[in-house]
């Protein structure tokens, strides 16, 4: 019986990783998806599970003349998590914790260009235990038809 | 018994957790263990893993705005579809496919997109992504097939639930080379129909590919040294990028208001491709293109 405990606990750490992927997938489509509707979304998949303290990025195009919907879902475990939206300078156009926090940008762009999404998660609250919290992260692109 | 009621509760947790729960439990990981390099490794690609490439619907609307018109005759020939034996062919044609099934979802034209869903969903099949991409959904798109908005809408979720399934089973070179596929349909598309309506704002939209493509580019950089396939790819991907290098790319990034809305940029000239770049570029990407569907 011992044997069988160390197996099953072997399967479960192996599965860890397939099964923590899914539930970003899940947890981005039940709780995120729905938000960005009239907006048609993006294809691709963007989300991955964060860790307090973890950082990440990603270039987008955006085309002149569309209408667009940026939003940052996170889990709600890793607290308010700040994303800003920059421009090929580093300059800031859009952060979302600036004012009332807001989990999407809504904006048109006039002309093409590339601009970059920084998230970052906070810092997990001192004084805790050995444990982290890691979180689904989810960037949603939509766009109107 | 202690152990039996463990070994449930183990179980149960890993089930529940696999079935996608609503909401979803979050994992609580032990530091100590997993701070090893390998775990630093990973960490550090999840956190520059995001590459986003335009989607092919996005890429149809717009030709579509841009005074493009549907032509049938320049899609990959759904009868293609049994030829392709290897996987990266299958990847890349389902990229294809799923390229031309967008571009004749929003023109609109219904029983061609359920032919090129049969050969979308064909492939996923035999690439063993039918989890994400079976015949529950060609019945979805069957039942709305009159329902334009509805199909758009499917197709959106299809694409990103095929990504999704590749990447959540490490199989994110499958999931690079549908992407390339799609986008160099695109291109192709885009470059056909503007051979026959040729318009200042087909040839901005064609022009304004090259940033998408340099991400593309970085995308396949991250897999070519251990994918063959992939290297391959990558190499059509810099030979157009090099005829891409002399179009010039406008950026403006100011933040206006127009009617509340938030409106980024302004004031520069839009990109354009003259009538050599041009040739040069619809003749590569048609030679490139050919090499993925033959």
């Amino acid at each position: 019986m011992k044997h069988l405990r160390s197996l099953i606990a072997l399967t479960a750490l192996a599965a860890l990783p397939v099964v923590a992927s899914a539930q970003c997938r899940s947890f981005v489509k039940n709780k995120c998806a729905a938000s960005m509707l009239p907006y048609k979304f993006n294809e691709t998949f963007n989300a991955a599970q964060l860790a307090p303290g973890e950082e990440a990025e990603v270039d987008l195009t955006f085309f002149s003349g569309q209408e667009y919907r940026l939003m940052i879902c996170a889990h709600p475990i890793l607290g308010e998590v700040n994303w800003k939206l920059l421009d090929g300078t580093g300059q800031t156009l859009f952060e979302s914790m600036a004012n009332d926090p807001k989990p999407n940008f809504d904006f048109k762009v006039a002309t093409t260009q590339q601009l970059k999404v920084h998230i970052d998660v906070p810092q997990a609250a001192k004084g805790g235990n050995e444990m982290i919290n890691v979180g689904c992260v989810g960037i949603l692109v939509g766009f109107m038809e | 018994m202690r152990t039996r009621g463990w070994t449930f509760g183990l179980l149960a947790s890993l089930i529940l957790a696999a079935c996608g729960g609503d909401p979803p439990t979050q994992d609580t990981l032990k530091t100590d263990g997993l701070a090893d390099s390998t775990q630093d490794a990973r960490v550090r690609k999840t956190k520059n893993i995001f590459h986003n490439i335009p989607s092919p619907m996005e890429t149809a609307g717009l030709l579509k705005k841009a005074g493009a018109e549907y032509d049938k005759d320049i899609l990959n020939d759904v009868k293609n579809v049994d030829n392709y034996t290897s996987a990266s062919k299958q990847a890349l044609n389902l990229g294809i496919y799923g390229a031309d099934l967008s571009y004749a979802s929003v023109f609109n034209n219904t029983q061609e997109s359920m032919l090129y869903t049969a050969c979308a969903q064909n492939l996923a099949k035999r690439l063993d992504v039918a989890g994400a991409f079976g015949q529950e959904t060609v019945d979805r798109m069957e039942a709305n097939r009159n329902d334009r908005d509805s199909l758009l809408n499917i197709i959106s979720e299809t694409y990103w639930d095929v990504d999704a399934y590749l990447k959540e089973n490490g199989r994110d070179n499958v999931s690079a080379l549908m992407i390339a596929g799609g986008w160099v349909e695109g291109l192709y598309i885009a470059t056909m129909v503007c051979k026959q309506h040729d318009t200042p704002e087909l040839r901005q939209r064609i022009a304004e590919q090259r940033i998408p493509l340099g991400e593309l580019i970085e995308l396949m950089g991250t897999y070519s040294t251990d994918d063959p396939a992939v290297a391959g790819v990558k190499g059509d991907l810099d030979a157009l990028a090099t005829l891409f290098a002399s179009v010039a790319a406008p950026t403006a990034s100011n933040v206006t208001q127009e009617n509340g809305t938030a409106v980024i940029g302004g004031g520069a000239p839009p990109a354009t491709v003259n009538d050599e770049q041009l040739k040069a570029l619809s003749e590569k990407t048609m030679s490139v293109r050919n090499g993925y569907i033959n």
